[in-house]
């Protein structure tokens, strides 16, 4: 294991099933759904009401930061702060330029564009004031980060969809990898919104009342919100301070479909070489991969396509390597989502156990895959891929391996 | 680590392509001026005209079926459109065998900071008033921030490491520094780098309403009696190659990128001595990692736009340079491009390799109280320029820094 390799030592989660990492991990084993009808705001007008919010209820520390700073960012800071807790490094730092955040989003605050638009309509956009332009703009979530934890090292904001939270993790293990920073806070963040809400709704994609990926019937995807935050150190750092170390992330791959907005390639191309692409970073071949976390969105196009991304990169053994989808449970919860994911796979490699796939009942002749059904499973896991596919064609695959240094 | 080169350049500006609008910065044209309500559109619908007071912005007129012959231009957004034209330009004259673009040659790193406000608004808004079922999916495709860079893409068949990147005012030149690491890293080979930035309704509310549109509709970067900015709009990219793949093609390089560094100013602008004391960190990490002594720099570009935040911007730029090295910009010129403003930047310092003037700090006359000495551009000047500094400071706190070098050194 050379020295330099990038390994998660913290983490911090805000899902619809929970927040922290280990309210969520429970659950998210036990099969437990975390969608219910929307309250955020009226969804009368639509012919669909599921969505994965993180309720008032199992989130009360939403409040503690004031609401003219957007949700995505109050999701943020409670990921960021148990993040930082469970790595060991206290509440913050004192402006530290050693300490650096990447962080993805889709939608940033829509919240304020909503405001911004029922003022509008109004007639009241004048009394909009300076909140705008101070809370609305994507970068907001990472500077507002910086500025609560004391982070003074490079501070960016990766939107890149719904596969975000993957270039997020891979900018971070880049800038460790060249000591542009000792520590890196990467993750991802997205509030539920009536924006994204409406847009999934008239592409038809939202399912009616349940989330599975991979089943003969699925029905769509279920928009959902939430953040998640990784601590990043090269390993030598960590094994130093006597931190936990909870897996490696051993390399990353990037790539675009450039044919399609919002369907993706119809051989699944772009993922494909994303995985390719991951793969050689880490210098792993497919057969070393013992998990896969899916996009697995559980719309009919999404998981027909993935599936045959895996085809071409994993051949045979596509139909046994185990994969899940978590939006099963917490539904699809934008540039989070494959944060979320890369928190859960960490812990899966450390618990030696992997979320199911649930609400699968009839296996898809297009889907031949072992989604791990229903039912957590114990199993060891060394290595994980974790991909992640976003309108704009952008692909991202993460993998995460066993530390054993 | 691979030698990173500069071998393309496009753009779209008020002031023309790449080439016309570094030319005309240099003479002092401005790209900015009085805005009709009916460009802006939709200033009626609002139904409060105190909403928006401002007339004074910058706009790219273009003909979308002229400039898009042939082609259904309807699914591309504003800053998307923007965005292709700019890469297009790059690209133009470059030959990359069709399986060589299949191959996943070439990519694309974007920074912005809005997207396109205009596009989420809009379809939020059609949703309110029409009814959910009445949005467009086209606008909902787009209203993700990605979304220009994804059109991009598709429109160039651009299937290499394609990113979007954004700290405000600062993204263009964090574009120019993820693009340059991630050839350096050898995960690309080839990619476009710069910004693009449309000018929305939405955007200049927001601006106006957070008080930082110039009264005077008058851009003054640095000076002590600046009043705000004007925006801007346009888009800039580099092609940026590592130098193996550029010598492979027989590529002339018209410079390289030497370093990058970044920083965040925790006060998030409220304090200039931190603002600076971060802007300054980011340009001695940009001129460690270039190996560029200091005596090395001959031009420095900044973003300063009349804001606030040029006083930390001085600040830095005095602390690192001292009054040693001219400081120069583009939105005295263009107004401020946000995301796009870096790229602009970046074609300014191109130019002046190539034997073209340092522009005037238009609208500069005094300097700040707080800063005496450094060697302000008041006039347009000729200087033998072989390695300039990009320098940005986002009003959020994001602080980033470039280095170039012309081709040959």
């Amino acid at each position: 294991m050379p020295i330099d390799s990038v390994v998660v030592t913290g983490l911090g989660l805000v899902t619809p099933v929970g927040v922290g990492r280990e309210t969520a991990w429970s659950q998210l084993l036990e099969g437990r759904s975390g969608l219910a009808p929307v309250r955020s705001f009226d969804t009368s007008r639509h012919s669909v009401s599921l969505g994965g919010e993180v309720k008032e209820e199992i989130a009360p520390e939403l409040r503690r930061l004031p609401a003219s700073i957007g949700r995505a960012t109050r999701l943020a800071v409670t990921a960021a702060r148990e993040a930082l807790d469970d790595a060991g490094f206290g509440a913050a730092w004192d402006d530290d330029p050693t300490v650096g955040v990447a962080m993805g989003t889709t939608s940033g605050e829509p919240g304020w564009v909503e405001e911004m638009d029922d003022r509008w309509i109004a007639g009241e956009l004048a009394g909009l004031g300076g909140g705008f332009l101070q809370h609305y703009p994507c970068h907001v979530i990472a500077a507002h980060l910086g500025e609560e934890l004391g982070a003074s090292g490079p501070n960016v904001m990766l939107p890149a969809a719904c596969a975000a939270g993957n270039y997020a993790v891979g900018y971070a293990h880049d800038a460790l990898k060249n000591g542009r920073a000792d520590v890196m806070l990467a993750g991802g963040a997205d509030a539920f919104s009536r924006i994204t809400y409406t847009g999934f709704a008239r592409l038809g994609a939202i399912a009616p009342e349940r989330c599975q990926p991979f089943d003969r019937h699925r029905q769509g995807m279920v928009p959902g919100e939430g953040a998640a935050i990784l601590v990043l150190e090269r390993a030598q750092d960590a094994r130093e301070r006597g931190a936990r170390i909870y897996a490696e992330v051993a390399g990353y791959g990037l790539s675009c479909d450039a044919h399609h907005m919002t369907a993706a390639h119809p051989d699944g191309d772009g993922a494909a070489r994303a995985m390719r692409q991951a793969l050689a970073s880490a210098k792993l071949e497919p057969t070393e991969v013992s998990y896969v976390s899916a996009h697995g969105t559980g719309t009919p196009t999404n998981d027909k396509l993935e599936t045959r991304a895996l085809q071409q990169v994993f051949g045979g053994r596509s139909s046994s390597v185990p994969i899940s989808s978590i939006k099963s449970m917490i539904g699809h919860t934008m540039g989070a989502a494959s944060a979320i994911e890369s928190c859960i796979s960490a812990l899966a490699i450390v618990n030696g156990a992997v979320p199911p796939t649930i609400n699968y009942e009839e296996p898809d002749p297009e889907c031949p895959l072992d989604c791990i059904p229903n039912d957590a499973r114990e199993m060891s896991v060394d290595v994980v891929m974790n991909n992640a596919y976003a309108f704009g064609g952008n692909k991202a695959s993460v993998i995460l391996r066993r530390y054993s240094g | 680590m691979e030698p990173v080169v500069i071998t393309g350049r496009g753009a779209l500006s008020p002031l023309g392509n790449a080439a016309q609008t570094a030319v005309a910065v240099a003479e002092g044209q401005v790209a900015y001026g009085p805005i009709e309500d009916e460009v802006l559109g939709r200033l009626d619908r609002s139904g409060d005209p105190e909403a928006l007071r401002t007339r004074m912005a910058g706009r790219v007129e273009y003909n979308p079926r002229e400039v898009f012959p042939g082609r259904n231009f309807r699914p591309v957004d504003r800053t998307g459109q923007l965005a292709i034209l700019a890469a297009e330009g790059a690209l133009e004259g470059v030959e990359v065998a069709e399986e060589d673009r299949r191959g996943a040659f070439i990519g694309l790193v974007l920074g912005t900071m809005f997207g396109s406000v205009h596009t989420i608004s809009a379809f939020d808004r059609r949703g309110l008033e029409a009814g959910p079922k009445y949005v467009k999916p086209l606008d909902f495709a787009n209203s993700v921030i990605n979304a220009a860079a994804g059109q991009a893409a598709i429109w160039l068949g651009l299937t290499g490491t394609n990113s979007t990147v954004t700290g405000g005012a600062a993204a263009g030149v964090l574009a120019l520094a993820q693009a340059t690491q991630l050839i350096r890293d050898g995960r690309a080979h080839a990619l476009l780098a710069g910004g693009s930035e449309e000018l929305s309704y939405e955007g200049l509310v927001g601006f106006e309403q957070a008080g930082l549109l110039s009264s005077g509709g008058r851009v003054r970067p640095f000076d002590r009696d600046r009043d705000g900015t004007v925006l801007g709009e346009g888009s800039a990219l580099l092609l940026l190659e590592s130098q193996g793949a550029a010598t492979l093609r027989g590529a002339r390089p018209l410079g390289r990128v030497l370093g990058h560094g970044s920083a965040f100013d925790t006060s998030r602008g409220r304090d200039p001595e931190r603002a600076a004391s971060a802007l300054e960190r980011a340009i001695r990490v940009a001129l460690k990692d270039a190996g560029s002594p200091v005596d090395t720099i001959n031009a420095v570009f900044t973003g300063a736009c009349g804001l606030p935040g040029d006083v930390a911007e001085a600040k830095a730029l005095a602390a690192v340079f001292g009054d040693a090295v001219p400081v120069t910009g583009t939105a005295s010129n263009l107004g401020c491009c946000l995301g796009a403003g870096g790229a602009f930047q970046a074609l300014g310092l191109l130019h002046a390799f190539e034997g073209g003037r340092l522009p005037a700090l238009g609208g500069f006359e005094r300097a700040p109280t707080e800063v005496s000495s450094l060697d302000w551009c008041r006039e347009a000047r000729t200087v033998d320029c072989r390695r300039g500094v990009l320098t940005a400071t986002s009003f959020d706190g994001v602080v980033a820094a470039v280095v170039l070098e012309r081709a040959g050194g």
